[in-house]
């Protein structure tokens, strides 16, 4: 929680002395405010004032451990403001009243339900075990046997005996729920003898708040707050106040987890215990207690807290390997697709649906969509044959026919390159086609043709593959350059100067006409739009090659001696996921007018692309986030900073590293946007240069409104000290934005025809 | 009393929409707090409940669903029963049917259901079309032609034919209209503003802003319902004010959670029970979010979001 200069100015001496070297108290203030000169500074504050501030920075709901668990921690009322951060546990009741077949018919069922979805354990994390009047041994012996079943434990116990007995049998896995405004003297004493967490509970809202208070006058701030009120409509009130005034209100006594018990407000009703619980995922409980936890239970209620305790900045993926549907075996087609587990979801349900018997294979894609896998490189023939040799699929299926989606038909030769055993069928392009598809064997067609191209393959002598080494290949496979006069041509550029520098995104592999280009090294339409990037007044060009993991050098090279020699060695940046092709563009690459551009690195599995741009004396863009979408600008910070240390450990400068904020889209994140704007101010402070893909913004708006977005955009960004960004140039006003925030901040010098320049 | 929680009550409501007609009628939203949020400020109209009927409601093989429509053939005659439900309010005629990948139900045959089911039952209805863009331009249209005077909703308009849609039901038959989106706040508000735009009036609307069975990407609806509701009330956008549908009972009954039988999976216990827990569960996170209406299909559930409803109200 940042505080404000007029927080402290309130608790400040005002004696305006200058001792700190400000000339006021007030200004003095602002300046701890901002984290520009340390609080001790001023040697007046009182020891109040100070832990004041002290508990003002602390976190505003406090994270308990209870076991392998980890309760609170929140940080925000809903899950699209940042992320839940600790998912609700569920805990089933026995108590003293029941007997004990019963009690070990309950455990037993308990112990039934367990199981993983998504790569998560499903099961009841806790047992309540409740005492209803009975003496303290009694009631140890049922704490024991619910310790025996290895969860960890809740007792509500409100007899001070009672508990001490329990708390000596459970250890310190537990949380003793016991304290009323009339115990909680004593019974805070035992919990912490015992050092365990003590559940606090009162008949009203306003006596739990003095409860808590006295307890934590008596120094216990390991609390949780049992907010079960006389009534479902009063626990929700209850659980709503207490998250409410902790984080909004932000009064720290209610900044603890909660206990919600259904076995008291919908005693017997198991129905309502699932609806009820459905709520208290929802609406702040950090334990639900339940009667029992049935299939028809677990399924819906784990299943929903899956999906709201998912970080809505990280995608939730399944895990890579066979699924088989409508009891496929080893003699039944395969299907392919990504690790995204919404279009898992859509394509298990649609294969489902044909009724044919399918093995559906997950490979490794980050947890990306198709189209986004396959741009970024996460889905390319390498990483399918990777899941294949890990999964050993060639001896675990028979069958031979691969069916792929068919957005990325593009990638069926490498494929079939890579798995020579399969017949590759290029599938329908959505999920919805698929049960049409299978039930009428549409992929028959696609397998003779396979066959058919492998027969006529066999009959040829396979060439040997050799490595070639750079030079090599410009020699044998870079087609000679020629020179077309394209009426324009490339001013040059100053790499000391200061103005904004515009990097050119229209030369891009997912522009069929582009990627069709790359792969006949057709000049013509490649040379067109730098012509017209050029003529516009991009800095440097971006030139995307694709995955291009079969010829990417030889392909980066052509692109480059193509571009550089027709357009007088405009800078370029290099943008693919293959780390040999960048190399290989850089060796020839002419510096004349800037170095090159290595696009991208990132603080995860790109970090090496700095070690390479290191390696080669190149300008590295380094995208601040590592798996996903950074939650917030720490984390960006944190990024930034490892990834800037990593360079200047290999002799980079610190002007060679961009950082790139990831521009996020306002249809979706519009609340994230002033975080981006207040990341590239961050990197500027820090003196450092930055870029990123800034159209990103208003990826789906309408194009009318496009241009305006980004214009706003840019002139936003300019002001907090974006250094470039990666646009299309041929944008107008986007262009016309920039050079007037160049002229206004003052790195380029006005004159009436400054646009025309 | 040391300790009195701040009160959250926003000087902006959802519109109120009214219903059906007679003695039935039921209205929806006009609240100004979040979602069952009664220590704020009272809910001004509890959520409704909308029991599901469609031209396969009759052949529904779930023992608590096939003992309650025993020996019924037609729509009207589902409807009819569907109507006894304790703590039903209102009635969602599904035709799914009339969709021409599908069983291709007329136009015609479809709107003389619908008359047969509008003459047996004086209970307010929701209509809910095919989803085949094309066919529902004419199929609601009708419906809304055929049901006139009858003051029902007819789910919906969406981005692609809300035009033609939104003026024949809201403009020339007077209906309500549901305007539907998935997931996208962005879009349902756009929607929205286009539907005001051919001339519907706000207060005549209602939203479907898509939703899942829980555990199949419900985050996605989960933070929708959030961030509509919030935009409504506390930023005070007119064009977000609409109460929200949700059709819990689709989605909930296509997943295989509900759909496996026990011989697919020993483990999991009696079916039925686990389609009717997905349901309660769905159904009570899409209340939570902010549905003033919900559609439903077996009468255990309906009877247990009804006591829900009951209790938080």
């Amino acid at each position: 929680m940042a505080l404000k200069g007029l927080d402290i100015f309130k608790l400040s001496p005002k004696k305006n002395c200058k001792e700190c070297g400000s000339p006021t108290c007030m200004a003095f203030c602002m300046k701890v405010a901002q984290g520009a000169v340390s609080l001790d500074k001023c040697p007046y504050f009182s020891e109040e004032a100070l832990a004041t501030l002290n508990s003002a920075t602390a976190p505003l709901m406090k994270t308990l451990t209870v076991g392998a668990h980890k309760l609170g921690g929140e940080t925000v009322l809903y899950r699209h403001e940042k992320t839940l951060v600790n998912k609700n546990l569920f805990a089933v009741a026995i108590d003293t009243t029941m007997d004990e077949a019963a009690v070990d018919a309950k455990l037993a069922d308990v112990a039934k339900v367990d199981y993983e979805r998504i790569g998560e354990r499903m099961y009841v994390e806790m047992i309540f075990v409740a005492n209803k009047g009975t003496d303290a041994a009694a009631y140890a012996a049922l704490v024991e046997k619910a310790k025996a079943t290895g969860r960890a434990l809740v007792l509500e116990c409100w007899d001070v005996e009672c508990a001490k007995a329990a708390l000596a049998v459970a250890g310190k896995d537990c949380i003793l729920d016991g304290a009323t405004p009339e115990n909680y003297k004593e019974m805070s004493a035992v919990a912490t003898a015992a050092g365990v967490a003590l559940g606090v509970w009162a008949s009203n809202i306003s006596d739990l708040y003095d409860t808590v208070k006295a307890l934590e006058a008596a120094g216990n701030k390991n609390l949780v707050l049992d907010v079960t009120g006389a009534n479902a409509k009063e626990t929700l009130a209850n659980a709503v106040n207490v998250r409410r005034t902790a984080l909004k209100q932000e009064d720290r006594t209610f900044g603890y987890p909660s206990i919600v018990n259904l076995t008291k407000i919908a005693a017997g009703d198991a129905r309502m215990q699932t609806a009820l619980a459905s709520m208290f995922v929802e609406k702040y409980a950090s334990i639900i207690v339940m009667d029992g936890m049935s299939y028809a239970q677990a399924l819906p209620l784990y299943g929903l807290r899956q999906n709201i305790f998912t970080d809505p900045q990280k995608p939730m993926k399944v895990e890579a390997k066979i699924y088989p549907i409508n009891g496929a075996d080893e003699n039944s087609p395969c299907a392919l697709t990504v690790d995204f587990a919404l279009t898992y979801f859509l394509v298990s349900g649609e294969l489902e649906r044909s009724g044919q018997p399918i093995n559906l294979i997950i490979t490794d894609a980050s947890g990306m969509s198709v189209l986004t896998a396959w741009a970024a490189g996460k889905l390319s023939s390498t990483t399918i044959k990777k899941t294949f040799d890990e999964l050993d699929i060639a001896n675990k299926i028979k069958n031979r026919t691969l069916v792929i989606p068919g957005k990325v038909a593009v990638m069926k030769g490498e494929i079939q390159e890579k798995l020579p055993e399969w017949d590759v069928v290029v599938g329908p392009l959505e999920a919805v086609q698929l049960p049409k598809y299978f039930k009428e064997k549409e992929y028959e067609a696609g397998v003779k043709a396979a066959q058919a191209e492998r027969a006529a393959k066999s009959g040829t002598v396979q060439e040997e593959v050799k490595e070639l080494s750079f030079e090599e290949l410009l020699e044998t496979r870079v087609p000679k350059i020629e020179i077309v006069d394209m009426g324009v041509q490339y001013k040059g550029h100053n790499p000391e100067s200061k103005t904004f520098v515009t990097i050119g995104e229209r030369i891009h592999c997912i522009a069929p006409s582009i990627r069709k280009a790359m792969d006949e090294r057709d000049p013509a339409p490649i040379l067109e739009r730098a012509a017209a990037q050029i003529k516009a007044g991009a800095t440097y060009l971006d030139v995307n090659i694709g995955p291009a993991e079969k010829d990417g050098p030889e392909r980066m090279m052509w692109a480059v001696k193509l571009l550089q020699e027709n357009f007088n060695n405009v800078p370029l940046a290099l943008d693919t996921a293959n780390m040999k092709a960048i190399e290989a563009g850089i060796k020839v690459y002419n510096r004349a007018n800037g170095k090159p551009i290595v696009n991208s690195a990132d603080a995860g599995s790109r970090i090496g692309y700095i070690d390479l741009a290191a390696a080669n004396d190149a300008i590295c863009i380094a995208l601040c986030s590592a798996d996903g979408i950074a939650k917030d600008n720490a984390e960006r910070e944190m990024h930034c900073d490892n990834m800037l240390e990593r360079g200047l450990s290999l002799g980079m400068t610190s002007d060679d590293l961009w950082f790139d904020p990831l521009f996020l889209v306002v249809k979706g994140m519009q609340d994230k946007q002033m975080e981006v704007l207040e990341a590239i101010k961050m990197f500027s402070d820090k003196g450092l240069k930055s870029t990123g893909g800034l159209s990103n913004n208003s990826n789906g708006a309408p194009k009318h409104v496009r241009p305006i977005m980004d214009a706003t955009l840019v002139a936003m960004c300019m002001m907090q000290g974006l250094t470039s960004a990666i646009v299309n140039p041929n944008d107008l006003r986007l262009m016309e934005t920039i050079k007037s925030c160049d002229i206004f901040k003052n790195h380029t010098l006005y004159s009436d025809s400054y646009l025309e320049l | 009393m040391s300790f009195v929680p701040k009160k959250q009550a926003y000087n902006a409501q959802i519109n109120a929409v009214t219903l059906g007609t007679g003695e039935k009628a039921i209205t929806i939203g006009g609240q100004n707090v979040m979602p069952f949020y009664t220590f704020d400020a009272p809910i001004e109209n509890a959520p409704k409940i909308g029991i599901e009927v469609s031209h396969s409601t009759a052949s529904w093989t779930t023992p608590g669903l096939a003992e309650l429509y025993a020996g019924c053939t037609t729509m009207a005659e589902c409807a009819v029963k569907a109507a006894t439900v304790p703590g039903v309010d209102f009635i969602a005629l599904n035709f799914a049917a009339a969709d021409p990948n599908g069983e291709n139900r007329s136009t015609e045959d479809c709107v003389a259901d619908a008359k047969a089911v509008a003459e047996a039952t004086d209970l307010p209805l929701v209509v809910l079309g095919c989803k085949n863009l094309e066919k529902d331009g004419e199929l609601l249209s009708k419906l809304a032609e055929a049901l006139q005077g009858k003051n029902v909703l007819i789910m919906a308009a969406k981005n692609e034919n809300y035009k033609t849609v939104g003026a024949s039901v809201a403009l020339a038959y007077g209906q309500k209209i549901g305007a539907e989106t998935a997931d996208d706040i962005n879009l349902a508000k756009q929607l929205n503003i286009m539907l005001k735009g051919v001339g519907v009036a706000g207060e005549n609307m209602v939203m479907d802003i898509g939703t899942a069975a829980v555990g199949y990407g419900y985050e996605y609806a989960a933070s929708t319902f959030d961030r509509i509701r919030l935009a409504a009330l506390a930023q005070g956008d007119a064009d977000l004010k609409m109460p929200i549908l949700a059709v819990a009972s689709v989605d909930a009954w296509g997943v295989k959670e509900a759909t496996a039988t026990e011989e697919d999976e020993p483990a999991w216990g009696n079916q039925e029970e686990r389609a009717i827990g997905m349901e309660i569960s769905t159904a009570t996170a899409d209340l939570v979010g902010g549905a003033d209406a919900i559609v439903l299909r077996h009468p255990a559930a309906i009877a247990t979001i009804k006591q829900f409803i009951t209790e938080l109200v």
